[in-house]
């Protein structure tokens, strides 16, 4: 017991790194007890395909923090790195040619953002929300609209499956797999632990930050090149941007400047959620990685999950981040707490009531969410005697006879729903559930905007193919064809084998968006 | 910096406060003068006036309303970043209470009816403020009670404050044609009505902060919260004081900018109007992160600032989206104007004659 205290008391910088991992691990493992999609390896591995741009940038976030500082540029850079270099491709540029002019002009816009900061003294907040606005005002510029990337090396870059030894089949290579993105992400993490840790640089980060500015002034005592440091972290940051901006590139395929929209919020977060403080000082690039995939698997449990809104997913990183605030607060209370003696002062305490209300309150929106995404309660009864009915074959031939260029059906889930959409050019959208039948309409402009999507995913290539598991008793089973540009292909899924290709789950999430949704019946 | 101000200089100094945001508004209207004609252009039709300066304050009036909030917390040193998310609680609140039966299938029935609202209208403008207030208290004892960073607790309610707008109306935008909401800002009384609402706010923050102690109060946390502390401030209850307002002034803006466009959007409601707000109030002359003497009326003036180069650039013709780009160069002349090189050179240029008389 008492070797457990000091080692706690010792390791106490660890604790929110070290809940953070747990935390992972737990949602993970009561997402896949209730979502059978979860436990396929690829669903592990998708986690990380998907997060390669989002965890270049927590990373150079994470630097930038703990020097005290913070970052809002990074959305307006992704956003004018996509289109500059979808632009340059266009022209047919060099592809590597390109992304070393992409890497040089995100450390060259990040040296200026820290000039700014370290030599005019402008608040940070204040100099990259600027550098935020000319980036994706930038992006506006080149192109309004959405540019497709079709350069050989990205296509490359894209479809380049490395198979995972051992979960999969080198000869038909088919199997798990991640992206070189993944590797290349993975090399850049190493290096910033590298960097932070153990290199002089690496320290004199983390003496800078904190105690609201006054390390700063002890660190400039030391003689340490303060200044210097400050412009190249900003920098370094630049660079990961613009990297993050490349890989987004690679997995989209396109250029235009609504891309990485809000995604500065998502990086903060993700910042706090992997355990630094955002007061400087403190952290650990390695909180990184997990404050990345804990945002991505709510996404993804979401996605699976099928009915909830997504917006579900802000939420629940809001509360997971005020959950992670709470736990430094504490942390920061045991070090306050340590000389005072046992006489806890009122302050203290009512600072004690609120760092548990706030965790009273997470644990509430948890439990709200797990009802929602996992079904557990009042459902149960309907998941279990749920019998998947047949798709309606007929009823879709007959939507796509009267020229719906998209017809969706899904059926089956815990609710044990059977929808039928049909999305016309002209914006009409239908839906029947078999009880009711109800109509939205969107522009033409947002069906046009669906269908580039769904065709810039590879809808119409070999990569898209069917896949016929037996569902399972809570699978959604899908079925969704597509019509465009003379072209018409049938794919039909079910989440719980998820050997479905990753994009088919981006498209049918990109459904729920524009999607009308019916009267819940009593 | 000059420790022996006598009282001329002091007012010297209040007067420079207005003195910066005034040129900058001044150097855009310059611009404007220059080259836009018929910008300054003002015509009486039906009642009320129009024309581009006009269009300026009706557009103006949310980040203005933000501002006046906002002034307030970072004055205490802190920072608001919800008021956007509040801002899209708010207009889905109000929207909801109107017309709750949108989510249903009765939507055609009310469709167009200008005399129908399922709840009374002083309900639907009072339980948005109220829930908006809420907001800030939750902000205010984060911070205050919380002990935690103004930054980080305002991300809270940043991040998940749209998904909970998205949540109340199910992630649908709600029109609404209640005729009396639709008035707050639409309706003119010679200038837009909304224009009245933000001067009533405004006299109500600088009673309460010019004509009871309150103001020094903030003032004198910002500045030093411990020596605060010990010349008996309770620092806690005004930093939750300045919360709450800033949530009660999101809330009005919040309103105003449903009722603009007569729709409830939780998606784009006060999207990104955070940092314009912050921007005016860092336009305005209040020390962000550091806090202290602060100006109500020179954040309006700022607020006016963010608006007059929107509306300037869309009259050249720049496109809603590149004009982000416009607006951050313009962010960093402004911030460049501020910076103490700068401010040094002003002063030097202007009271290198005092400087002399006082020296001997």
């Amino acid at each position: 017991m008492q070797n457990l205290t000091t080692l706690f008391s010792k390791n106490r910088r660890l604790l929110p790194l070290l809940a953070t991992i747990i935390l992972f691990f737990i949602a993970y493992a009561i997402g896949a007890v209730y979502l059978p999609g979860m436990r396929d390896p690829q669903v592990f591995l998708n986690l990380f395909n998907q997060t390669p741009y989002l965890l270049v940038s927590v990373i150079g976030e994470t630097l930038v923090v703990i020097s005290g500082g913070i970052d809002l540029s990074v959305g307006g850079m992704v956003a004018l790195t996509t289109t500059a270099s979808a632009a340059l491709l266009r022209t047919g540029s060099n592809p590597f040619a390109v992304m070393l002019l992409m890497l040089a002009m995100g450390a060259a816009m990040g040296a200026i953002m820290g000039y700014f900061i370290t030599y005019l003294k402008v608040q940070p907040f204040i100099a990259t929300l600027a550098g935020m606005w000319i980036g994706r005002g930038l992006a506006y510029f080149i192109s309004n609209e959405s540019i497709v990337i079709n350069d050989r090396i990205y296509i490359l870059l894209d479809r380049t499956k490395i198979l995972i030894p051992g979960l999969s089949n080198v000869v038909t290579q088919k199997g798990d797999y991640v992206t070189p993105s993944v590797v290349i992400a993975m090399f850049v993490f190493a290096v910033a632990i590298y960097i932070a840790h153990y290199t002089r640089f690496g320290r004199t980060i983390y003496s800078i930050g904190g105690n609201s500015g006054a390390n700063e002034q002890s660190a400039r005592l030391m003689g340490l090149p303060v200044n210097r440091t400050k412009v190249l972290v900003y920098s370094l940051n630049g660079f990961c941007s613009a990297l993050a901006g490349i890989f987004l590139s690679i997995y989209t395929r396109s250029g235009q400047g609504l891309l990485g929209n809000g995604m500065e919020l998502t990086v903060i977060a993700a910042v706090v959620i992997g355990g630094t403080a955002l007061t400087g000082g403190q952290g650990y690039v390695f909180g990184a990685l997990f404050g990345v995939l804990i945002t991505i698997l709510i996404q993804t449990m979401i996605q699976i999950q099928g009915h909830l809104i997504t917006w579900w997913t802000l939420i629940m990183v809001g509360a997971i981040t005020l959950f992670f605030i709470g736990l430094q607060a504490v942390i920061a209370n045991l070090k306050i707490g340590q000389g005072a003696g046992t006489k806890i002062s009122r302050a203290k305490r009512i600072r004690q009531v609120l760092v548990y209300g706030g965790g009273a309150v997470v644990v509430i929106v948890l439990a709200i969410f797990a009802y929602n995404v996992l079904g557990i309660g009042g459902t149960g009864t309907v998941s279990s005697a749920c019998q998947i009915k047949p798709f309606r074959q007929d009823q879709a031939a007959n939507l796509l006879k009267a020229g719906a260029v998209i017809v969706y059906e899904r059926n089956g889930g815990t609710n044990c729903i059977d929808e039928l959409y049909g999305i016309f050019a002209d914006g009409r959208i239908t839906g029947d559930n078999g009880t009711q039948q109800i109509e939205k309409q969107v522009t033409p402009g947002d069906v046009e905007t669906l269908l580039t999507f769904i065709s810039s995913q590879g809808w119409f290539t070999d990569n898209m193919y069917s896949t016929s598991h037996v569902p399972c008793k809570v699978c959604d089973t899908y079925f969704t064809s597509v019509t465009y540009q003379g072209q018409t292909k049938t794919v039909e899924a079910v989440d719980g084998g998820t050997d479905a290709p990753a994009e088919y789950w981006l498209i049918t999430g990109q459904f729920s968006t524009i999607l009308p949704q019916f009267a819940k019946t009593p | 910096m000059k420790k022996s101000a006598s009282s001329f200089e002091w007012r010297k100094i209040t007067e420079s406060r207005l003195f910066f945001p005034l040129v900058a508004l001044a150097l855009i209207l310059l611009f404007d003068l220059i080259f836009i004609p018929n910008f300054f252009h003002i015509t009486f039709q039906q009642g009320h006036l129009y024309g581009s300066v006009i269009d300026i304050l009706r557009n103006s009036m949310p980040v203005v309303a933000l501002a006046i909030g906002m002034t307030l917390v970072i004055a205490t040193g802190g920072v608001d970043l919800s008021v956007g998310a509040i801002m899209a609680i708010v207009s889905s609140v109000a929207a909801l209470l109107m017309n709750p039966f949108v989510l249903g299938t009765q939507l055609q029935a009310i469709k167009n009816n200008p005399t129908y609202s399922y709840s009374p209208f002083w309900l639907v403008i009072l339980l948005p403020l109220i829930v908006a207030t809420i907001c800030g208290l939750w902000n205010g004892l984060l911070v205050s009670y919380g002990g935690i960073q103004p930054m980080v607790a305002t991300l809270i309610l940043m991040i998940s404050g749209r998904g909970i707008a998205q949540l109340i109306t199910n992630s649908q935008k709600i029109q609404i044609f209640y005729a009396p909401f639709v008035y707050i800002g639409n309706g003119w009384l010679l200038l837009p009505f909304s224009c009245y609402i933000v001067t009533f706010l405004y006299a109500l923050g600088w009673l309460i902060t010019r004509r009871t102690s309150i103001g020094l109060f903030i003032e004198s946390v910002g500045v030093n919260v411990r020596s605060s502390l010990f010349s008996g401030i309770d620092e806690k209850k005004i930093r939750l004081f300045a919360y709450m307002f800033c949530g009660f002034c999101a809330g009005i803006a919040g309103l105003i900018g449903t009722s603009n466009i007569s729709t409830s959007d939780a998606t784009s409601m006060g999207l990104n109007l955070e940092l314009d707000a912050i921007l005016a109030v860092v336009i305005g002359g209040t020390l962000l992160g550091a806090g202290g003497r602060f100006s109500l009326l020179a954040s309006v003036i700022g607020g006016l600032v963010m608006q007059s180069v929107t509306t300037s650039m869309y009259a050249i013709g720049v496109s809603a989206n590149s004009l982000l780009a416009v607006k951050g160069v313009v962010v960093i002349l402004l911030i460049l104007l501020y910076a103490q090189q700068v401010q040094d050179l002003v002063r030097k240029i202007t009271g290198l004659a005092k400087l002399k008389e006082i020296k001997p």
